[in-house]
């Protein structure tokens, strides 16, 4: 089994409400994004390429890429970082991290990996989200988990569930019979950084 | 010379006594920085690392360039002293034990800048008790231990050689074995960069050659200012054929590494493809100031080595120091451009932790140079330099480390 996220670019709007559903579902700190929503378009956010009337933008949602060979997971000192060989999610554990960051920069894909730099703070004074969503820990690395606190539960993750425009999917890459893998299968997909040999598990149909 | 015994007595030391007054304040003052990078640290550790320049786009900062840069310092020394004695010729009389007591200090000060770095630095035990022996980190770390126990017992066996009671024999095959250790390590770290795919500065096969020739660079260079400084000191006595012979040394050592960033940039640019990014932001982009720096300070090194009427002691001193702050410079480079080139670079939600410079946007912080050091860190990395000072100034005070013999 290898579970893994189909994101529809034609379908997706640039909402944020993955992202935003992240933040809440995993009870995440101040200043961190473990999903975030980029415009593949101009310079600034949600501005276009080009000039009037020959204007494109589109949006990609970038998170952990899951990568069956996890640039990571290899360099990690203390494998705080791993893979879980029966779901093939790569995980982090905050209890055994030691902080050096050498994942950040092994990982190609900019900003999916996030250090607490300080001692966690939160917009409100309680806990939201999941219960059973491990504590944040200051000076740990940590990213995106495909919420492994709802997979437990045989739940989908917090991003699928909550976008209004049906553009995320989920499932398991290597049930053919899967809607993710039937998704690829029928249309065009595109991977992110497909030349650094990563193999990750985000398809983005275009 | 017959000798044995330490130096002191030599005829050939000079009248003027080493130490006294001087020494002793310089290291009560090398003893008050570490105290007082010792308690920025902690305050770095309590308040949290969002007091450094660091954020999660440019998540390495100035501790990991020191860190390159003083392993670099460490075996230049240590290869200065056991090149020699490992292939049984001439060496440069009487100054390997202080080479390989700056190198000591100097690999102590790169375990203290990868500790300073750490977030989590109360599970430093975990590395051993968890090791991830397919971690190039982990390979690091395992021969930065081993290179710095190995350090110590060649010059404990040095010693105990002069005192008579260690054949030469047994000195010469340590001597190798620390040959082979020290461009180990050299290796080894820069594999921590090249082995990342993940980004196009780091990623070459040529940087782990490349680092054994910056080392011996700045290695020799160190050698160079301690042997010049001590001899004005009145510590040893050196000849001069035996500085210019090692300055020399620098002036091939700094060619060779020029050479090899020329090959690099010649196969990052040649074919045209995002390599061109490397060259552009080393050139004329925002790390130009660094590159150029490099190429100026090599090239001044470079002269003063090669024209004999210049190879008077204020201007080797001054090549040394310049082949010291262009191997810098490369530091600098390599650690800051590894972060400097976004492989995702498209606009999104910033927040505080995200980068640097969050507030100008995706495209601002980028502008300049992506990571700064703050204060904070500038303190920090210079209460762990007052350390290595301190080390190696209660060494040069307490251990034999004056020649006794002339041949090696």
């Amino acid at each position: 089994m290898r579970y893994g996220f189909a994101i529809d670019t034609q379908r997706c709007i640039g909402c944020h409400t993955c992202s935003v559903s992240c933040r809440m579902e995993n009870n995440l700190p101040k200043g961190t994004w473990w999903n975030r929503i980029l415009t593949d378009g101009g310079e600034e956010m949600d501005t276009p390429e080009g000039l009037f009337p020959d204007v494109a933008m589109s949006y990609i949602a970038v998170s952990c890429q899951h990568c069956a060979n996890p640039a990571c997971v290899k360099v990690c000192p203390v494998g705080a970082t791993y893979v879980d060989s029966e779901t093939g999610v790569v995980r982090q554990d905050y209890d055994k991290c030691i902080g050096c960051r050498m994942c950040m920069a092994a990982c190609p894909y900019t900003g999916v990996r996030s250090f607490n730099w300080e001692e966690p703070k939160y917009v409100i004074d309680f806990s939201i989200g999941g219960s059973d969503v491990p504590r944040h820990q200051k000076h740990v690395v940590e990213k995106c988990t495909m919420c492994w606190h709802r997979l437990a539960k045989d739940e989908e993750p917090a991003c699928i569930r909550l976008c209004p425009e049906r553009a995320r999917f989920w499932g398991d890459l290597d049930d053919p019979e899967s809607e993710v893998s039937r998704l690829i299968r029928e249309r065009e997909v595109m991977q992110l950084l497909p030349e650094k040999g990563t193999e990750p598990s985000v398809y983005y149909l275009v | 010379m017959s000798e044995n015994t330490r130096a002191t007595s030599s005829p050939k030391a000079p009248a003027a006594k080493f130490g006294g007054r001087g020494l002793n304040v310089a290291i009560v003052v090398a003893a008050l920085v570490t105290v007082a990078g010792l308690a920025l640290w902690f305050a770095q550790l309590s308040g949290g690392m969002v007091q450094t320049g660091m954020r999660n786009l440019d998540s390495w900062g100035l501790y990991i360039t020191m860190f390159m840069f003083l392993v670099g310092l460490s075996a230049g020394g240590l290869i200065i002293s056991s090149v020699p004695r490992a292939f049984g010729m001439a060496g440069f009389g009487g100054i390997s034990k202080v080479a390989v007591w700056t190198s000591i200090c100097c690999t102590v000060l790169a375990i203290g800048f990868v500790v300073v770095d750490l977030g989590q630095p109360l599970r430093l035990w975990e590395l051993f008790a968890y090791s991830n022996l397919g971690s190039p980190l982990m390979w690091d770390i395992l021969v930065l231990g081993a290179y710095l126990i190995l350090s110590i017992v060649y010059l404990w066996a040095t010693l105990k050689n002069e005192a008579g009671k260690v054949s030469g024999k047994a000195l010469r095959v340590i001597s190798v074995v620390a040959l082979v250790c020290a461009v180990l390590v050299h290796s080894v770290t820069a594999w921590i960069f090249s082995l990342q795919q993940g980004r196009e500065m780091w990623h070459t096969a040529l940087m782990a050659p490349w680092f054994v020739s910056s080392a011996l660079v700045c290695g020799t260079a160190l050698v160079l200012i301690v042997v010049v400084a001590l001899r004005k000191a009145s510590y040893l006595d050196v000849a001069q054929a035996k500085v210019v012979k090692m300055l020399k040394m620098l002036g091939a050592f700094v060619l060779v590494d020029l050479y090899f960033f020329g090959c690099d940039l010649l196969t990052e640019g040649f074919p045209g493809g995002p390599g061109v990014e490397v060259v552009t932001m080393l050139t004329t982009g925002s790390l130009a100031p660094f590159f150029w720096g490099e190429i100026v300070l090599c090239a001044f090194a470079a002269v003063v080595a090669f024209v004999p009427a210049l190879r008077r002691n204020g201007l080797i001193v001054a090549a040394s120091v310049a082949g010291i702050a262009a191997i810098f410079c490369k530091r600098v480079q390599l650690l800051v451009g590894g972060f400097q080139l976004a492989n995702i670079a498209d606009p999104g939600v910033m927040a505080q932790h995200t980068v640097t410079n969050w507030e100008s946007g995706m495209s601002g912080a980028y502008q300049g140079l992506v990571y700064w050091p703050t204060p904070l860190e500038f303190g920090v990395a210079l209460g762990v330099v007052g350390l290595g000072a301190f080390l190696l100034l209660v060494g040069l005070k307490y251990l034999p480390l004056k020649p006794a013999e002339e041949s090696r």
